[in-house]
C-alpha cells in the first residue's frame, strides 16, 4: 500500500518535471529569437564582413539612402529614414483608424438595433481574421489605381499610386476591425447606472455616449489602439506590396513612395550570406526596438491617463 | 390645499404584456418627503422612474395615464423629457459618481446645459456641495477622484449632482441600502433639511426609515396602492387589513 | 415651461452624425474587400485551378503514324465550343487559360488515337501522352501553314481534319496557373505544425496551470511567452532562417529551406495562442472535479490526464482551428524561411510556397496576376469562414461544458 503510493507520486514528480522542460523551452524561444537575430544582426557593425569594411553604427541609424554604392561593394548602409518612414505611417494610421474604428464601436454597442449589432459584431470578427496579404493584394488592386488617378489629376507624381498614402490606407483597413471589436467590448462593459445617472440628470444621450461612456470605457479602447499600432509596426507583406519601396527618404509627401522597416527586409533577398543578408537582421533589431519602446512608451501614457481619475 | 408639485391620475405601466403599474393615483406634495413602501417587486422603483420618464429607456415599455408636473403633462411626445429631467432630479440605489474629479461630477449637469463660466460653476458646486453636507469633508479635495470617497461619500456626491441642477423635486430609489448604518443616518439626516427647499420621493425597503423621515406614505402592492396618507396615520392606524399586514411584518 | 421640444444643438448633430459617417466609412471600406475579391475572384474559380500545376510544362511531339480511320466519337454537337476531329479521334475546346487568355484546349481523346504514345522530341523521354486538359500551342504541317492556338479552336479543329495535311510536330502543354502545389504544401504545412504546436503547446499549458508553483520562476515563463504575441511574424521569418533552417540542414536530407523548418516556425508563432486558449479552458474545469479524484487516490498526472484535459477538449479544439487559421494566412515568416517559388511536386525536405505565399509570388512579379491571386484569396477567405465558425462552434460547446 505504502508503496504503491510512492510511486504514484514519483511519477508525479517526474512528469512535472519533464512538462516544467517543456515549459522552459517555451518560454525560451522569445531569447532565442532576441538572441540569435541581435548578434546576427550587430554582426555588419563589428565586423570587416568579408574585407568590406564594418558598416557605420550612426550612419546606418541616421542616413536616407539605403545604399550608396553598390551591393556586395559598399557598407553604406541607412536605415534611418526608414525608420522614420515606419513611424510616421504608423501615426497617420492610427489619425485614421482611431477615430473610425471606436465611432464604430459606439454605434454597434449603443446604437444600432440588437440583430444589426449582432451582424456587425460577427463581420468585423470575421474581418480581424483575414489574412494580411488579402488586404494587400486589395491595395494593389483597389487603392493603387485610383490613387494614381487622383495623383495624375492633382498634378502629382506617384509610383503607379504606390505611395503613402496607399499604405496607410491598407494599414487603416486592417487596424479597424481590431480597434472597433476592443472598443465595442469595452464600452457595453460600461456600468449602465454611470450612463442612467447621466441621463437623469438632464444630459442628452449624444452628451452620455461622449462625456461619459467613452470616458469610462477609455482603457480599454486606448489598449485596442495599442494593439493596431503594433500590427501596423510590424506588417511587412500589404505594406511591401503597397509602399512602392523607396531607397531613399524619408517620405512625407502623401503621394510619395515610401518604404518602411518591414518592406524593406522583405525586398531582395537575394544570397544567404554575406553583408546584404546581414544588414536585414540589423533591421530586424531595430524593428524590435521600435515595437518595444513604442509598445512601453503607449502603455505607459495610457496608464498615467487611467490614473488620473478612476 | 396641499401644493401637488406632481399628480398622477390613473398612472398605468406594462412590460410587454406584463402589467406592472395599475391605475396609480398619487400626489406629490411640495416640500414635503413622500415615501414609497412596500414588497419587493411591487412596483415602486417602476413607479419612481415614470415621474422623470427614465422608463423611456426601457424597450416595450407602455404607459398609460396622466402624470402632471406643477399641473403641466409629461407623457407625450411634444414634452421636452431632458427639461423635465432637469426639474425632477434621481438618486440611484447604488453610488454611481462618473470617472472624474469631484468637482467634474458636480458640475456636469451644469456644464452640459451650456454653462461654461468657470466662477459659475464653482458657485454652483460649491453651494451643491454644502447642500449636501459633503463641503467640509472635500472642500480641500475638489479635483481628486471621485472613486476614492467611501460609499457613503459617494453618494452624498450622487445627491450633490442631482442638486447642482437645482430641481424642485429629487427621487431617491433606494438611497441608504447599500451603505452603512451611520452613513444610513447621515443621508436621513441630509433629507429632512433638503426637503425644506426641495420635494423629495424616496422609494424605501425599510418601514422605519420611512416612518422615521417621511411625511406621507404610499403602500405598493402587487402595482396597486393599497393606501395612501399621513405616514403617522398610515403607521398608527392603517386603514387596510394587507397594509397592517406589511406594516407589523406578516410578510414583507 | 417644456412643452416645446428644445432646439437641436449644432454639436449634438456633429456629434451623432461623426458617428454615422465613421459607421458608414467603416462598412463601406470593409465590404469593399469582400466584393473586390469575390468579383475578381469568381472568374477564374474552375477545378483545375485546384489540381493544375502551376508551371506549363511544354511538350513537343511526333505522330508515330499517320491515321488511316475516322473514330467513333462520342457526340459533342450540343456542347459549346467544342469541335470535333474525325480524323484522329480528338475533339478541341474553345477555352480562357487561368491568365485570361484564349487557348485550344483538348476536350476529348479516344483511346486508339494516334494522339496516344507519341513519339516525343524532348530529351530523355521516348513517348509521351496528350490528355485532356492541356493545350495545343501549335501543330506544324508539311507543306501546309501551321495551325496556331490563335487562330481558335474551331479552324484549329478543321485544319487538323483536312485530310491533306500531313502532320510533322506537335507543340502543346500544360494549362498552368494550378495552385495544386501549393493547396498541397498549404495542407502540409498545416499538419505538421499541429503536430508539433498542439502537443507542445497543450503540454505546457497543463504545466501552467495544474503543476507550475506560483513564483516568479513562473511568472517570468509566463511573460516570456506572453512577449512572443507582440513579436511581428516577419521577425519569425528571421528566427526560421537562423535557427530552423540549419538545424533542419543539419538533421534531415534537406539541403536548403524546407517545409519541415517552415513547419517549425509556424509552430513558434502559434505557440502563444495555444497555450493561452488551453489555459483558459483548463481553467475553467471545476476544482471540485480535482479535488474527487485526488481524495480518491489518484496522484496529480492522472488527475490531468485523465479528468481534467478530457474536460478541455473543445478549448484544445478552440486553438487548434485558430492554429489553422494562423497557418493558412502566414506570409511573411514563411516568404523568408520558404521562399517565394511555387513548386507542382512538393517534397518536405525542399521548399515551396503556401496559398498565401503563392499570392506574394504572382503580386511581385511582372505584371502582377491580380486574377488568380484574387482567386486563391477568395478559397483562403472561404477557409477563414469556416474556420471561423468552427471557433464559435467549439467556444459554445466549450461554454456548455463550462459552469
Amino acid at each position: 500500500m505504502k508503496g504503491s503510493k510512492t510511486s504514484l507520486s514519483q511519477i508525479d514528480t517526474i512528469i512535472g518535471g519533464l512538462l516544467m522542460l517543456l515549459a522552459m523551452v517555451a518560454s525560451s524561444f522569445i531569447v532565442i529569437i532576441a538572441t540569435f537575430i541581435a548578434i546576427r544582426g550587430i554582426l555588419p557593425f563589428i565586423t570587416n564582413n568579408s574585407g568590406l569594411g564594418s558598416v557605420n553604427v550612426l550612419q546606418f541609424l541616421t542616413d536616407t539612402v539605403w545604399l550608396r554604392g553598390e551591393t556586395f561593394v559598399s557598407t553604406a548602409y541607412g536605415a534611418g529614414f526608414v525608420i522614420i518612414n515606419t513611424l510616421y505611417i504608423a501615426f497617420l494610421t492610427v489619425l485614421l483608424s482611431f477615430p473610425i474604428g471606436v465611432l464604430t464601436a459606439l454605434f454597434i454597442a449603443k446604437i444600432a438595433p440588437r440583430p444589426i449589432a449582432a451582424t456587425m459584431r460577427t463581420v468585423i470578427e470575421l474581418l480581424a481574421s483575414i489574412p494580411s496579404i488579402v488586404f494587400g493584394l486589395v491595395g494593389v488592386g483597389l487603392f493603387l489605381p485610383v490613387i494614381y488617378q487622383i495623383a495624375r489629376s492633382l498634378g502629382y507624381s506617384s509610383g503607379g499610386g504606390s505611395s503613402v498614402l496607399a499604405t496607410v490606407f491598407v494599414l487603416s483597413l486592417m487596424s479597424i476591425p481590431t480597434i472597433t471589436a476592443v472598443a465595442e467590448v469595452s464600452i457595453r462593459q460600461v456600468d449602465e447606472s454611470l450612463e442612467q445617472a447621466s441621463l437623469a440628470l438632464g444630459a442628452s444621450p449624444t452628451q452620455t455616449r461622449f462625456k461619459i461612456t467613452l470616458l469610462a470605457a477609455k482603457s480599454g479602447i486606448f489598449s485596442g489602439a495599442i494593439l493596431a499600432v503594433g500590427r501596423s509596426l510590424g506588417e511587412a507583406t500589404a505594406v511591401a506590396l503597397v509602399s512602392g519601396n523607396a531607397r531613399s527618404g524619408p517620405s512625407f509627401g502623401l503621394f510619395e513612395t515610401t518604404a518602411t522597416i518591414t518592406s524593406t527586409l522583405l525586398q531582395g533577398l537575394k544570397e544567404t550570406n554575406g553583408i546584404d543578408y546581414d544588414i536585414r537582421f540589423s533591421l530586424g533589431i531595430i524593428l524590435m526596438v521600435v515595437i518595444l519602446t513604442t509598445n512601453f512608451a503607449l502603455n505607459f501614457i495610457k496608464r498615467k491617463v487611467g490614473n488620473v481619475h478612476g | 390645499m396641499m401644493d401637488k408639485v406632481i399628480d398622477t391620475q390613473d398612472l398605468s405601466l406594462h412590460y410587454g404584456e406584463f402589467n406592472a403599474l395599475m391605475n396609480i393615483s398619487l400626489p406629490i406634495y411640495r416640500n414635503k418627503v413622500t415615501a414609497l413602501i412596500g414588497p419587493s417587486g411591487c412596483g415602486k422603483s417602476t413607479f419612481l422612474r415614470c415621474l422623470n420618464r427614465m422608463n423611456d429607456l426601457i424597450d416595450n415599455v407602455k404607459v398609460d395615464g396622466i402624470i402632471r408636473f406643477n399641473g403641466q403633462p409629461v407623457q407625450g411626445a411634444g414634452v421636452d423629457v431632458i427639461e423635465l429631467r432637469k426639474k425632477v432630479g434621481m438618486v440611484f440605489q447604488k453610488p454611481n459618481p462618473f470617472p472624474m474629479s469631484i468637482f467634474d461630477n458636480v458640475a456636469y449637469g451644469p456644464r452640459q446645459q451650456g454653462i461654461k463660466n468657470k466662477e459659475i460653476l464653482k458657485g454652483i458646486v460649491e453651494k451643491a456641495l454644502k447642500q449636501a453636507a459633503l463641503y467640509n469633508e472635500v472642500k480641500d479635495r475638489l479635483t481628486e477622484s471621485a472613486t476614492r470617497l467611501s460609499g457613503g461619500q459617494q453618494q452624498r456626491l450622487c445627491i450633490a449632482r442631482a442638486l447642482a441642477m437645482e430641481p424642485e423635486v429629487l427621487l431617491m430609489d433606494e438611497p441608504t441600502s447599500a451603505l452603512d448604518p451611520m452613513a444610513t443616518q447621515r443621508i436621513e439626516e441630509l433629507i429632512e433639511e433638503l426637503k425644506k427647499d426641495y420635494t423629495i420621493v424616496i422609494v424605501t425597503h425599510s418601514m422605519q426609515q420611512a416612518a422615521r423621515i417621511s411625511d406621507n406614505t404610499a403602500f405598493f402592492l402587487l402595482g396597486e396602492i393599497v393606501e395612501f396618507g399621513l405616514t403617522s396615520e398610515i403607521f398608527a392606524n392603517p386603514r387596510d387589513k394587507r397594509t397592517e399586514d406589511y406594516i407589523t411584518g406578516r410578510f414583507g | 415651461m417644456f412643452m416645446v421640444k428644445r432646439k437641436i444643438k449644432l454639436s449634438e448633430i456633429l456629434l451623432n452624425g461623426s458617428v454615422i459617417l465613421s459607421t458608414m466609412l467603416s462598412v463601406v471600406a470593409l465590404g469593399l474587400i469582400f466584393f473586390y475579391v469575390i468579383k475578381e475572384g469568381t472568374t477564374l474559380l474552375n477545378w483545375d485551378l485546384f489540381t493544375g500545376n502551376y508551371h506549363a510544362r511544354n511538350y513537343i511531339a511526333e505522330l508515330k503514324e499517320t491515321s488511316t480511320q475516322t473514330f467513333e466519337m462520342p457526340d459533342f454537337s450540343n456542347i459549346e465550343n467544342v469541335f470535333t476531329v474525325d480524323r484522329f479521334g480528338i475533339a478541341l475546346q474553345e477555352d480562357v487559360d487561368l491568365a485570361g487568355n484564349g487557348v485550344v484546349r483538348v476536350y476529348y481523346v479516344h483511346p486508339d488515337s494516334p494522339f496516344n504514345q507519341m513519339l516525343s522530341k524532348e530529351v530523355g523521354s521516348e513517348e509521351t501522352d496528350l490528355n485532356v486538359g492541356m493545350i495545343f500551342q501549335r501543330i506544324s504541317y508539311v507543306d501546309h501553314p501551321s495551325s496556331l492556338s490563335r487562330g481558335g479552336a474551331q479552324k484549329f479543329a478543321s485544319e487538323l481534319n483536312d485530310p491533306q495535311r500531313e502532320v510533322f510536330e506537335i507543340f502543346f502543354s500544360d494549362l498552368g496557373g494550378g495552385i495544386r502545389g501549393s493547396i498541397i504544401t498549404t495542407i502540409y504545412l498545416i499538419f505538421m505544425t499541429l503536430i508539433i504546436a498542439v502537443p507542445f503547446g497543450v503540454l505546457t499549458a497543463i504545466y501552467f496551470n495544474e503543476f507550475a508553483p506560483s513564483n516568479w520562476i513562473t511568472k517570468t515563463m509566463r511573460n516570456f511567452i506572453e512577449t512572443l504575441t507582440g513579436v511581428p511574424s516577419i521577425i519569425y521569418g528571421l528566427l526560421g532562417i537562423t535557427v530552423f533552417v540549419p538545424l533542419t540542414v543539419r538533421f534531415t536530407p534537406a539541403v536548403n529551406s524546407n517545409l519541415i523548418a517552415g513547419a517549425l516556425t509556424l509552430s513558434v508563432i502559434i505557440l502563444p495562442t495555444i497555450i493561452r486558449t488551453t489555459e483558459e479552458s483548463l481553467r475553467v474545469v471545476p476544482d471540485d472535479h480535482r479535488a474527487a479524484s485526488l481524495a480518491l487516490g489518484a496522484n496529480k498526472t492522472q488527475t490531468t490526464f485523465k479528468v481534467v484535459l478530457p474536460q478541455a477538449t473543445p478549448g484544445i479544439l478552440t486553438a487548434t482551428f485558430l492554429g489553422i487559421g494562423r497557418v493558412i494566412g502566414e506570409s511573411a515568416a514563411l516568404i523568408f524561411v520558404l521562399g517565394a517559388a511555387v513548386k507542382d511536386t512538393v517534397n518536405i525536405y525542399e521548399p515551396s510556397t503556401s496559398l498565401a505565399v503563392h499570392i506574394w509570388s504572382m503580386m511581385t512579379d511582372e505584371p502582377a496576376n491580380i486574377a488568380l491571386s484574387s482567386t486563391i484569396a477568395l478559397l483562403i477567405l472561404a477557409i477563414v469562414l469556416v474556420i471561423n465558425v468552427s471557433v464559435k462552434l467549439s467556444v459554445k460547446l466549450l461554454s456548455k461544458k463550462g459552469i
